[in-house]
């Protein structure tokens, strides 16, 4: 065998191909070189990791997921075996994951986004600024803008209708969670700039009987 | 050191080529050696507007493909000798040029003048990027209109996005009587909106459409427009000027009624 780690990327995430008559040590070293080259490419992910042609202890295992865990930025969600059935098991685990931690966590962006901008999220996210019209912001998780939303927002991207759209000031162009669509009033712009609002009022919006409410943020809101 | 201002606005029409050859004719007559670019390839008219399309001989594609030197090329103004004027070619399209190119240049005439002012054409295609790729500052130009606005919103972002991050914004053809009443957007509601650095305003006056036609740049004349054009000129030197009060239109007469108005 020429290379003594291959990596083989799969629908779930990686395999790992081995060497099977490597010493343990040396192929760890090993391992670690492939993923450090290809760190980059991998860049935060979650993936799936599955090992091919050498039978681990399980020791060994734990091992290499260290050695993943503490020099790259790859995180490993599960192991899987070469087995169908686990395969089809773990892939619904791991999608399971993704779409449950789209709205658990989320990523900021700072600045403001002008008409033609777009920003799409695989997780929740929080602008910090403006959204001015013609600019769209996409995230499967929910979306909170800390600044005037006067443009496009779609939370909830991956189907979700529980997701929110929170705005200090909330003048979008439309919203759109999950698949139900909610537009603007139908006003010249002109008279939109000319009685805008001076003082922001936090809103949010959510999905209710198949309609996009819009609600103002209140003390106490929450709590009902 | 000299620096490199782009005028652009994404729509057309808005007035960034009157607003070049104003601000390059102010600069010019505050003492700066200023050469203005016309990068509207196979549109061109800041040369007409300066009144100089007839001392054409070389363009700017000329230069580019070494056809001439860029001395050859640079028209002298008719009023200031240290006003130049590079001309567009006519026959050609914007992808005669590349941005490399305008760098290159941008760079050579540099070392010879304090400003460079570069007249981009509408849209955000080739011609947008051969025009930004070597400004270092630039002048958004919008009218007090919704479309203008949008499109120069767009443009600060590509802007910023290609890191020119000092823009300046220039609301022009404001008309005072119709934001009084209410039928037009003020300096006020613009610079909210866009959220950059306000440059000055210029009203919508008649002698601009005058002053183009004769193909003379009324910057520093008595006209509301023309003061309005020197004070963007000497707050781009860095001057703090007020802005001017647009709506004293009809001059001595309405500031003698407002006399009595006080009282």
């Amino acid at each position: 065998m020429s290379q003594p780690v291959i990596l083989k990327s799969n629908p779930h995430g990686i395999n790992l191909i081995l060497d099977k008559n490597l010493p343990f040590a040396e192929l760890k070293r090993e391992i670690l070189k492939k993923f450090k080259e290809s760190d980059k490419f991998f860049r935060n992910a979650k993936i799936g990791l599955s090992f091919e042609g050498r039978q681990l202890t399980k020791e060994e295992e734990y091992d290499i997921l260290e050695l993943i865990a503490q020099n790259t930025s790859i995180e490993i969600v599960c192991i899987i075996d070469k087995d169908e059935l686990k395969d089809a098991f773990y892939a619904a685990k791991i999608k399971e994951f993704e779409e449950n931690s789209a709205g658990k966590t989320g990523e900021f962006y700072k600045g403001t986004l002008r008409s033609g901008q777009v920003i799409e999220c695989e997780t929740s996210l929080i602008v910090l600024g403006d959204v001015n019209p013609g600019a769209k912001i996409i995230a499967k998780g929910n979306i909170v803008v800390l600044g005037s939303l006067k443009g496009n927002a779609y939370a909830g991207a991956a189907g979700d209708e529980t997701s929110f759209v929170a705005a200090l000031d909330m003048d979008p162009v439309q919203i759109k969670i999950g698949s139900v669509i909610g537009r603007s009033a139908d006003r010249g712009p002109l008279f939109a700039i000319k009685n805008r609002k001076k003082v922001m009022e936090p809103q949010i919006a959510v999905v209710m009987e198949d309609a996009i409410l819009i609600e103002p943020i209140i003390k106490g809101l929450f709590k009902r | 050191m000299s620096e490199v201002i782009v005028i652009t606005s994404g729509k057309g029409g808005v007035g960034k080529t009157t607003t070049t050859a104003n601000v390059g004719t102010g600069l010019a007559q505050l003492n700066k050696k200023v050469v203005l670019i016309d990068t509207d390839i196979g549109l061109r008219n800041l040369d007409v507007v300066m009144g100089l399309e007839n001392r054409i001989v070389y363009n700017l594609v000329d230069v580019v493909e070494g056809n001439c030197r860029i001395k050859q090329a640079l028209i002298k103004d008719k009023k200031y000798p240290n006003l130049c004027l590079l001309p567009s070619a006519q026959t050609r399209d914007k992808s005669s040029v590349n941005p490399e190119q305008m760098k290159k240049l941008v760079d050579e005439l540099c070392e010879e003048y304090d400003y460079i002012l570069l007249d981009c054409p509408a849209g955000i295609e080739q011609g947008f990027q051969n025009a930004i790729a070597a400004a270092d500052r630039a002048i958004v130009v919008t009218t007090p209109e919704v479309s203008a606005i949008r499109d120069a919103d767009r443009i600060i972002g590509l802007l910023e996005a290609n890191e020119i991050n000092k823009t300046h914004l220039l609301v022009n053809r404001l008309r005072m009587d119709m934001v009084k009443r209410g039928d037009m957007m003020s300096i006020e509601d613009v610079h909210e909106i866009l959220a950059i650095d306000l440059i000055g305003a210029v009203p919508d006056d008649e002698q601009i459409v005058i002053s183009t036609n004769q193909g003379e740049p009324l910057v520093g004349s008595d006209s509301l427009a023309g003061q309005a054009y020197m004070n963007i000129c000497h707050r781009l030197l860095g001057e703090e000027v007020p802005l001017l009060d647009l709506d004293n239109k009809n001059g001595v007469w309405s500031k003698f009624v407002g006399l009595f108005k006080k009282n």
